[in-house]
């Protein structure tokens, strides 16, 4: 096992494939920061690309290498302009890019990459762990434990609705009605979609995302007519606060990289809930709730950790069946394939090498991108003081090509509008955004598995021991922050009653 | 003497003219079509997507075989179960040879259920070719009671089998099954993708899946399955049975056995059909026949180039192809069906 750790080390570091990894990391890095092309879209384009690199280990240098480095450069374009610039990056924006206004742009970035960093050394380390235990793991979440947990999921949209619940509670149900518009998978009933053949796959989330985030913060900063930053540069928006953040809130970031994981290793799940659950659970911990989404920095750091974990976990199901846990890790079995790899559990047992030169890739080309980011982060916060007049129409460009090359649409175009449009008003009135957004993500899936589990086992799922044990944890995780603060009040009065 | 110089003049001036007559008419002579045109080939899907991978591969080596060798790219038109690039080349892309589009092999079967989205005439369509004819099996776990058809007839509990919608071959193959063997199914649809369904298989949420052969023999987990035993082929749906399935029968097999209607016969060789047209390439109707019959030529050439074949076996993608020719006969039969097999249809896509 050590030889096969070591010996996986050794291969990534050797040359050409530590080349490649640059190269990798080079290209991922630009992919990550343009908003809209995504990492899924580029591996399909490289993937012809690595069909001549010979090694195995090479070729996955280059392909995970870009992967794996887009989650955390799409974080800087979240925390920038407002704009998320990978899928899995919008909810850096909730207090990502209140810090930009209020000038700590640095010091946000400064803490997206280093828990970025640490969220794929846990990523990876916890792929590294779980090999031996990797089957029944996978097993274990089924439809109906899957249904429980969007349950749960939806569960924090009262956690994400800020000031006010009863607004939280119907943008999230606005999320879920607007997640049945689409062709039904179960009896192909049209819903919704209003005689357009775009509409048939349902919304998609880039442009709603897109519209819903980028497009007020735009028309907001042109009402402004100042710079993103709405103050000069001050002292705490150094780089180096946000990486000092990241170790004082050392065990939220732990935490949500664990969040990542696990969201990585369930089916279909992945980065994009991921990153708001860990923002819900980061925003849950703050001893003052109404600095969320006013530029917390805990809420930059959970979801920056957890998105880059994902990808480890991601990598668990793939290994473990063969069956890839995602759309882009489809793409790198196919490129295995070429190099004669079958990923799978033959391949865990006959080169064991390659599934931890994988985990090497992961651990090294986040580190690389990491340090790359600090020596340009001074530079990239220094945007935020240019002028807004300067930047409107480069982040127009920026919003219009990231949401049409969702589905290469028109129609991606309009979505974005509209959304932008509702979006404005949202925050004009006070509405929380997230709810929508984690409404349309998870109302889908939520059905799916709710008529998946009844049609495999009628009632009878209701009262599986990992349901229940699911929905007591759901029910806690509701429970907590009102029995936290019940306690935390208790607490202070009693040295008052004692006085 | 002066005759002679003038008719030596006008033999000179004839010689001269003749060469200046030559360069003119290769001046004039028609420059090949494509020459310095970019065909763009629609793909219905995203990017990397298994579909994408064969019009990409073609991109590569079609030019070749096309006098003028035009350029031609890649353009992704994901969406509604291919029925948007299937429209869009249909309706709205130029009848000038330079747009081709790479659809789903089933969507006739939209045109049949007479569906308003269905904005095109199957047969209508110029047909250039398919890189792969595609049959399917259905597996079965092999700790199920279920060790062939026969006990599936007989099931008191059918077993279950996953499947994503009901355009999948793992929604309408079992019950194409059910309407001509007389088998029962209880269809358990909504997954994502096909690997979510067989990781449902791996857990014991379902029993079964039906789709191509090609898959169970290209890829994970059905390798280390077929290793273990983990599951066992029941039917398949080629003519004969494929070289590597040798136990399992053929659905005509069954249907010989089980004597299935002449009705019944006919609605499977329309459902069946859907794998001859493969992964088709087709062109818009209305192109000029001479520009049709250059691509047909270049695809059946470039199709057997030994070169692409060597990178389609390093890319793991099965050729097998169909001609444009066959196609198009084909398109003609299936699309012309009575009204019971029209109304069978409709059931079977749960309609």
């Amino acid at each position: 096992m050590l030889e096969a750790f070591l010996s996986g080390l050794w291969q990534v570091l050797a040359w050409p494939a530590f080349g490649y990894l640059l190269l990798g990391i080079a290209i991922g890095f630009w992919v990550g920061l343009l908003p809209g092309i995504g990492g899924l879209a580029t591996l399909a384009l490289l993937l012809p690309f690595s069909y001549n690199i010979k090694s195995p280990v090479a070729a996955f240098c280059f392909l995970l290498g870009m992967l794996a480095v887009t989650g955390t450069t799409g974080d800087l374009t979240s925390i920038l302009f407002g704009i998320p610039g990978e899928g899995s990056s919008a909810a850096l924006i909730l207090d990502g890019y209140p810090m930009s206004k209020k000038g700590e742009a640095g010091r946000a970035l400064g803490a997206a990459i280093m828990s970025s960093a640490i969220g794929a050394v846990i990523g990876a380390l916890s792929l590294a762990l779980s090999i031996p235990i990797m089957r029944p793991l996978v097993l274990l979440f089924g439809s109906p434990e899957l249904f429980i947990i969007t349950i749960m999921g939806i569960t924090f949209i009262g956690t994400l609705a800020g000031s006010s619940l009863i607004k939280g509670l119907l943008a999230g149900g606005i999320g879920l009605m607007l997640a049945a518009i689409g062709v039904d998978p179960q009896t192909g009933a049209l819903r919704y979609t209003l005689g357009a053949l775009y509409l048939w796959d349902g919304l998609d989330i880039t442009p709603v995302a897109v519209g819903l985030f980028a497009i007020p913060e735009i028309v907001d900063l042109a009402v402004r007519g100042t710079s993103i930053s709405n103050v000069p540069r001050g002292k705490l928006s150094g780089v180096m606060e946000g990486v000092k953040d990241t170790f004082r809130h050392f065990w939220l970031v732990m935490r949500c990289s664990l969040i990542g994981v696990y969201f990585g290793v369930l089916p279909v799940l992945g980065a994009n809930v991921a990153q708001w659950i860990s923002y819900a659970h980061a925003v849950n911990g703050l001893k003052d709730r109404s600095r969320a989404g006013k530029g917390a920095v805990e809420g930059v750091l959970g979801p920056g950790a957890a998105n880059n974990s994902t990808r480890g976990g991601d990598l668990i199901p793939t290994l473990a069946f063969g069956i890839p846990g995602s759309g882009s890790m489809a793409l790198l079995i196919g490129a295995l394939l070429i190099v004669g790899l079958q990923p799978g559990p033959e391949m865990l047992k006959t080169r064991l090498d390659v599934t931890f030169a994988m985990v090497w890739i992961l651990i090294i080309a986040n580190l690389i991108v990491a340090a790359l980011c600090f020596l340009v982060l001074n530079q990239l916060a220094a945007l935020t003081f240019i002028r807004g007049s300067l930047l409107i129409p480069f982040l127009l460009f920026l919003v219009f090509i990231g949401s049409f090359t969702a589905n290469n649409n028109l129609y991606d175009l309009l979505v974005t509008l509209i959304f932008g449009f509702l979006g404005y008003f949202m925050v004009l009135y006070g509405w929380p955004r997230p709810p929508l957004i984690l409404g349309l993500i998870l109302g889908k899936m939520g059905e799916n598995y709710l008529w998946i589990s009844t049609q495999a086992y009628g009632a009878k799922w209701l009262l599986f021991p990992s349901v229940i044990i699911l929905i007591l944890i759901t029910i806690a995780v509701i429970a907590y922050p009102t029995i936290k603060e019940k306690r935390g009040k208790a607490r202070y009065e009693r040295p008052e009653d004692a006085i | 003497m002066a005759q002679r110089l003038r008719g030596l003049r006008i033999g000179w001036l004839l010689f001269l003219s003749l060469y200046l007559f030559i360069p003119v008419q290769s001046v004039f002579a028609q420059a090949p079509f494509y020459q310095g045109k970019t065909i763009t080939i629609v793909v219905a899907t995203k990017a990397g997507d298994l579909y994408d991978l064969y019009p990409r591969l073609l991109a590569e080596y079609l030019p070749k075989y096309i006098p003028g060798s035009p350029n031609i790219i890649i353009q992704n038109m994901p969406g509604a179960g291919s029925l948007i690039a299937a429209n869009y080349v249909y309706n709205v892309s130029k009848p000038d040879g330079l747009t081709l589009g790479a659809i789903y092999p089933t969507l006739y079967f939209e045109q049949l259920a007479k569906k308003d989205e269905a904005k095109f005439d199957w047969t209508k369509f110029n047909w250039i070719g398919s890189t792969i004819r595609s049959n399917n099996l259905l597996y079965m776990r092999s700790d199920t009671p279920f060790k062939t058809m026969d006990d599936v007839r007989k099931a008191a509990t059918p077993p279950k089998c996953g499947g994503t919608g009901v355009s999948s071959t793992g929604y309408y193959m079992p019950k194409l099954f059910e309407e001509t063997l007389g088998t029962k199914f209880d269809i358990v649809s909504g997954y994502q993708a096909g690997a979510d369904v067989d990781l449902a298989v791996e857990r014991g949420e379902v029993q079964c899946r039906a789709f191509t052969i090609t898959s169970y023999f290209a890829r994970e987990p059905f390798i280390s399955w077929r290793k273990r035993d983990f599951v066992r082929v029941l039917i398949q749906t080629g003519a004969k049975r494929d070289e590597r399935l040798k136990d399992a029968p053929t659905i005509y097999e069954l249907m010989n056995r089980y004597k299935t209607s002449e009705s019944g016969r006919r609605l499977a060789t329309v459902v069946l059909s859907g794998g001859d047209f493969g992964r088709p390439i087709v062109m818009p109707p209305g192109v000029p026949a001479d520009r049709v019959k250059i691509l047909r030529d270049a695809f059946t050439k470039s199709i057997q180039d030994k070169d692409l074949l060597k990178e389609a076996q390093k890319r793991n993608l099965e050729i097998d192809p169909g001609s444009g020719d066959e196609l198009q006969s084909l398109a003609k039969e299936v699309v012309a069906q009575p009204p019971d097999i029209v109304q069978r249809m409709q059931k079977l896509l749960g309609q």
